[in-house]
């Protein structure tokens, strides 16, 4: 031990300090009344991770047993009738006869080629343009 | 220290005069550091009773890895701030020989106690570092836990410490002030 350690511990020793017969019965009383806290009550632990397992478990089996009680107790009350009908009825079911149209038509023939037309057509566009133009005075 | 377990454990069971056992070795070491850090001997003396009465109803929090006199010690350091925040005395005004207590109790000696100097030199935590250290034999990490520092705190300042004590003595013996 060092000098400047020593000398600390001597001088702290030096300290003159006594438990007075006062002091020491005010705390004896203070003691004696008193009682020492408890720790608090543990706090209620989290429910472990199979917990949360078996609640789910049990919804989805809750829900599986509820879905086969309603198909089971859901019968069609006749099951030829299909589910879903038709809103428009056939006409066949309600006896009625269908007119057939005749139709009176012929299929076009090209007399000129495909390109001659493009340009008849174009032609025709550009002077439709112009007769546009000079009606309304451009 | 197995007798100190069997007192602790009576204690906690409700027993005062288990507990009046095990507190009596410390109290005069305890009176003596709060002395040091109380504007009056009457101060350190309520403050002393307020560390066993809390020691005594919070005894259940007590843990044992740690040693008792660091928790005491503990305690005492809060109790003293609380009493010295409540009084709101400086340490300037009590430095008049007439009020100190702690030179008051060192009155006696013929040799200027190296702990007043300490007291002038260094701050309240280093001060309180010091003195776990070298009159409680207190590890750093005892000290660390007893003023809720860090170990490389304590270390240092420790350390720190030491060399403006050591500046101090010397510069006392270099003026024939007797330090011992």
């Amino acid at each position: 031990m060092d000098s400047l350690s020593t000398q600390l511990k001597r001088d702290a020793d030096l300290i003159d300090v006594q438990i007075s017969a006062e002091l020491d019965h005010r705390i004896a009383a203070s003691l004696a009344a008193l009682t020492p806290e408890r720790p608090p009550e543990p706090v209620a632990q989290q429910r472990p991770a199979i917990f949360w397992w078996a609640s789910a478990l049990t919804g989805v089996a809750a829900a599986l047993v509820v879905i086969a009680v309603f198909n089971s107790q859901f019968k069609p009350e006749n099951e030829n009738v299909p589910l879903i009908a038709s809103s428009v009825p056939e006409a066949a079911s309600l006896g009625i006869r269908t007119p057939t149209i005749d139709w009176k038509a012929e299929s076009a023939m090209l007399t000129q080629p495909l390109r001659r037309e493009l340009e008849d057509l174009q032609a025709d566009l550009k002077k439709a343009e112009e007769k546009v133009k000079q009606d309304i005075g451009l | 220290m197995s007798n100190e377990r069997q007192l602790i454990e009576a204690a906690k069971a409700g027993s005062a005069t288990a507990f009046a056992d095990l507190v009596r070795s410390y109290s005069v070491r305890l009176l003596r550091f709060l002395l040091t850090r109380c504007s009056s001997y009457a101060d350190a003396e309520d403050a002393l009773q307020d560390t066993l009465i809390a020691a005594y109803r919070y005894l259940y929090s007590y843990d044992p890895r740690w040693r008792f006199s660091t928790w005491l010690y503990r305690i005492a350091i809060r109790n003293a701030q609380k009493i010295r925040s409540e009084n709101v005395v400086e340490f300037d005004d009590i430095c008049d020989e007439t009020s100190d207590p702690l030179l008051h109790c060192i009155a006696a000696s013929e040799t200027t106690n190296l702990w007043v100097t300490a007291r002038r030199v260094l701050n309240d935590d280093v001060f309180a570092a010091t003195w776990l250290r070298y009159t409680e034999d207190m590890s750093i990490s005892d000290i660390s836990k007893a003023l809720d520092r860090s170990d490389s705190w304590t270390k240092v300042n420790l350390l720190r410490a030491r060399k403006a004590l050591d500046v101090e003595m010397n510069r006392g013996k270099e003026g024939n002030e007797a330090y011992g």
